[in-house]
């Protein structure tokens, strides 16, 4: 999957590099919380493991996610709609 | 009855193989399980007996974080999760056991 | 929504055991179940500011914070603080007499002793 360019009217960014789990999805979910369903978040990570788990929590939880990509060596985007 | 098990030492604990039999233990008897391994419990994807448990349908994740500050590598059938999936077992299970 | 009860009671800087049961105790908030880590015996010792650096160990401050943003109840043994004459605990963490302990952990649908 792929993130494209333009992400609508509305685009939050959450910048997780540096962190690990499970500050990884505990700031992902404390900052959902502040979106409106259906409202788009695009996360930033730089350790590798949260790109295949916070996706797998994220989903788990009922949202969906977007987009996966990496735009540059150890560097992440996840785009996730809001269930 | 849903059992969680969380696993925190290295194999050459005598807890490993604790956690192998009540593990057996409770599959034969009809039980699920479902273990996650932490600090230096995720060694115990290396203990080749303790990493067939998975062939008798229990469920194995690890802290993922641990994994890699250990330097060790990936093994088929165990999930290599978060502490999010900590929480989910703890979260689903009637009963968790812990041994450190 | 459970409630879980995270024991530590080791010496903080032997081992970075405790500091993973305080990131563990933040991971277990994740299915919104209530987390209250316990402080006793020489775990009384993790509750309070050392200088774990000196020792080229990484500062827990990062897992505080966060169990405290989290709401999670963070409670000291007095009797373990009195036996070692702690007094300058963490913020936000509170000595709790020993029948509130025994409650905590009685009432508790998980406890681990990390």
């Amino acid at each position: 999957m792929v993130i494209r360019a333009g992400y609508g009217d509305k685009m939050v960014e959450l910048d997780l590099k540096g962190e690990v789990c499970p500050y990884t999805f505990v700031k992902t979910k404390l900052k959902l919380e502040e979106l409106e369903s259906g409202e788009e978040l695009v996360i930033l990570f730089d350790h590798a493991p949260a790109v295949e788990n916070v996706p797998r929590s994220l989903k788990n939880e009922g949202h969906k996610i977007m987009g996966i990509e990496q735009p540059e060596d150890k560097l992440w985007k996840v785009k996730v709609r809001k269930a | 009855m849903k059992l969680g098990i969380l696993l925190t030492t290295s194999p050459e604990n005598e807890n490993t193989n604790t956690v192998i039999n009540i593990s057996r233990a409770a599959i034969r008897q009809g039980h699920e399980v479902s273990i996650f391994l932490m600090y230096d419990g995720v060694y115990n994807i290396n203990n080749k007996e303790f990493a067939a448990l998975v062939d008798d349908r229990v469920s194995i994740a690890v802290c993922a974080f641990n994994v890699e500050q250990r330097k060790i590598g990936k093994v088929d059938g165990i999930v290599f999760g978060s502490q999010y999936d900590h929480a989910c077992i703890a979260s689903e299970v009637d009963r968790l056991i812990s041994f450190g | 929504m459970k409630k879980i009860t995270v024991i530590v009671r080791n010496l903080p800087l032997n081992t970075r055991r405790n500091s993973e049961a305080l990131r563990m105790s933040v991971g277990l908030t994740l299915k919104n179940d209530k987390v209250t880590v316990i402080f006793m015996d020489d775990g009384v010792y993790s509750a309070t500011h050392l200088e774990p650096g000196i020792v080229n160990s990484r500062s827990p401050d990062r897992e505080f914070e966060a169990l405290s943003m989290l709401g999670c109840s963070l409670l000291a043994d007095k009797p373990s603080l009195d036996k070692r004459s702690v007094k300058n605990l963490r913020e936000n963490v509170v000595p709790a007499a020993r029948e509130e302990i025994v409650n905590t952990i009685t009432e508790s649908d998980i406890v681990i002793p990390f």
